[in-house]
């Protein structure tokens, strides 16, 4: 009797204890979620002005297609060529605006095979605008045969994108022309695929670097200081690892190194 | 003298709108460049020519207002209107304070993009067309000689020829001769011309004897043609 109290007290607990982690699991997803909308809302100025880019000029072909209609003969060459631009301005718009969407999918973890480098152009797309208005440089070293890792998609966006972004954010103090951001991706060692985001701010204090994983630590006056914990979670729940170091030419690097498909366990918990 | 024909010059780093833009000013009969950057538009010297500048502001590298500085250092009178994503109003402030003839929003209302730049590309044609002139009256006004020139400045100020012979210490008679060498070596139609003229070259009015013609009696505007 007593033997099938415990055994019923034994699973009883270890139900109890996959639910909490099934809800631990759902939380941290939220958070993502929640950190993903937060850190779109801050884009939403420059979305929206790279968004405008594609409706003026479909607006402005419009326009003129009016005018060559009008004319005495009408100028049909030239309408053609309006049209055409104009299908492809729209299948522009209709991109930019799916990438946001994608972002914001609030939503089981879906695992694929992806390449940093695709990522790294999706990151690209998004800030292009951002980086532009902050008199910031972007550029890209990408590995050519990247080897794919497996992985979430929206989420290892998250990541890269946050890492960008506070790398902007970092080098807002340096003068114009002195903030150079680079996205860079390379092979790291056997079945392992590496991002780096590297800035030319002011770098990370020594007895910071470890730190600003924390969750709730931040140095901005603004902002919840979650971005970097919930990076961290991500990396480490695809099985990979992230951290910090200062560049020895100044500013700081974030490394993400993730399994290349095949080695590790990438999944939630 | 025919004037140039007034060019849009637009400045914008997305092609797609740049394409837009050609299409739409050329629709209404305007001639146009454009450029991909700060940098390409000022290596082509289109600070010479008459013209308006359709500017993007949020671009990388040399923005739409450091690009209006740049071309104002430079002494590019060129007028700028403005085409931004961007619509905050302290840009459009900073915008217009730095002489911009007009800051339009995108997308933009054709109506009003077509009117700004009509406007801009009359002033600058006007402009050119008043730096023509100039040039052309300073030629002119290199042939005199330095009698004459001095004839010349004590005209515009309005004295009779007895006035002006007195001040210069020779006969009414030789002033009079001068007057008609100034006349036509500048081309002039009449006083009103010379004083008009004198105004445009800025000519000041004393004399080589350092005599100021301002007191020689009241200066009687009224002789000759009106």
């Amino acid at each position: 009797m007593e033997s099938l109290l415990i055994l019923a007290l034994a699973l009883e607990l270890r139900r109890r204890r996959k639910q909490s982690a099934r809800e631990i699991q759902q939380l941290r997803q939220e958070m993502a979620h929640i950190s993903r909308v937060t850190t779109l809302s801050g884009l939403a100025g420059s979305l929206s002005h790279d968004l405008k880019q594609p409706l003026t000029a479909i607006c402005s072909n419009v326009q003129a297609a009016r005018r060559f209609l009008a004319a005495e003969p009408p100028f049909l060459g030239e309408v053609c060529e309006i049209l055409a631009s104009i299908e492809q301005d729209g299948e522009r718009a209709g991109e930019m605006i799916e990438r946001v969407r994608g972002l914001l999918k609030k939503g089981e973890w879906k695992p694929e095979l992806l390449s940093f480098n695709d990522i790294v152009q999706d990151v690209v797309h998004l800030l292009r605008g951002h980086v532009v208005a902050r008199g910031a440089s972007l550029r890209i070293e990408a590995a050519p045969d990247l080897p794919r890792v497996s992985g979430d998609r929206a989420q290892l966006l998250q990541v890269l994108l946050n890492l960008a972004l506070n790398a902007v954010e970092a080098m807002a103090g340096n003068p114009a022309g002195a903030r150079h951001l680079v996205l860079a991706t390379r092979r790291a060692g056997p079945g392992c695929a590496e991002a780096i985001v590297r800035d030319s701010g002011r770098g990370i204090a020594p007895a910071e670097i470890e730190r600003i994983f924390e969750p709730f630590y931040t140095t901005k006056r603004e902002g919840l200081g979650i971005g970097l914990s919930i990076t961290r979670s991500i990396v480490k729940a695809h099985g990979g690892a992230v951290w910090a170091e200062n560049h020895p030419e100044g500013g700081a690097a974030f490394h993400v190194v993730l399994p290349v498909l095949g080695d590790g366990h990438p999944g939630g918990t | 003298m025919k004037d140039a024909e007034p060019v849009v010059f637009v400045v914008d780093d997305e092609p797609c709108v740049r394409l837009a833009l050609q299409r739409l000013l050329k629709s209404a009969g305007h001639g146009v460049e454009t450029f991909g950057s700060a940098a390409e538009l000022l290596a082509c010297g289109a600070a010479e020519r008459p013209g308006c500048l359709l500017l993007d502001l949020q671009m990388p590298g040399v923005n739409g207002l450091e690009l209006q500085q740049a071309l104002r250092a430079e002494g590019a009178s060129l007028p700028v209107v403005f085409l931004s994503g961007k619509a905050d109003v302290s840009t459009a402030a900073q915008a217009m304070k730095a002489g911009a003839l007009d800051f339009l929003t995108k997308p933009v209302n054709d109506r009003e993009l077509l009117a700004a730049v009509g406007l801009a590309c009359e002033l600058s044609v006007k402009a050119q067309r008043e730096r023509t002139e100039l040039q052309e009256l300073r030629q002119r006004l290199a042939q005199l000689t330095c009698r004459e020139l001095e004839v010349f400045s004590l005209v515009a100020t309005g004295l009779r020829n007895k006035q002006i012979a007195g001040a210069l210490g020779t006969v009414e008679k030789t002033v009079k001769v001068h007057r008609a060498h100034v006349m036509e070596k500048m081309q002039a139609g009449s006083l009103a011309d010379l004083v008009r003229f004198a105004d445009r070259l800025s000519l000041s009015a004393v004399t080589e004897r350092g005599h100021d013609p301002d007191r020689a009696g009241s200066p009687s505007w009224h002789d000759g043609q009106a």
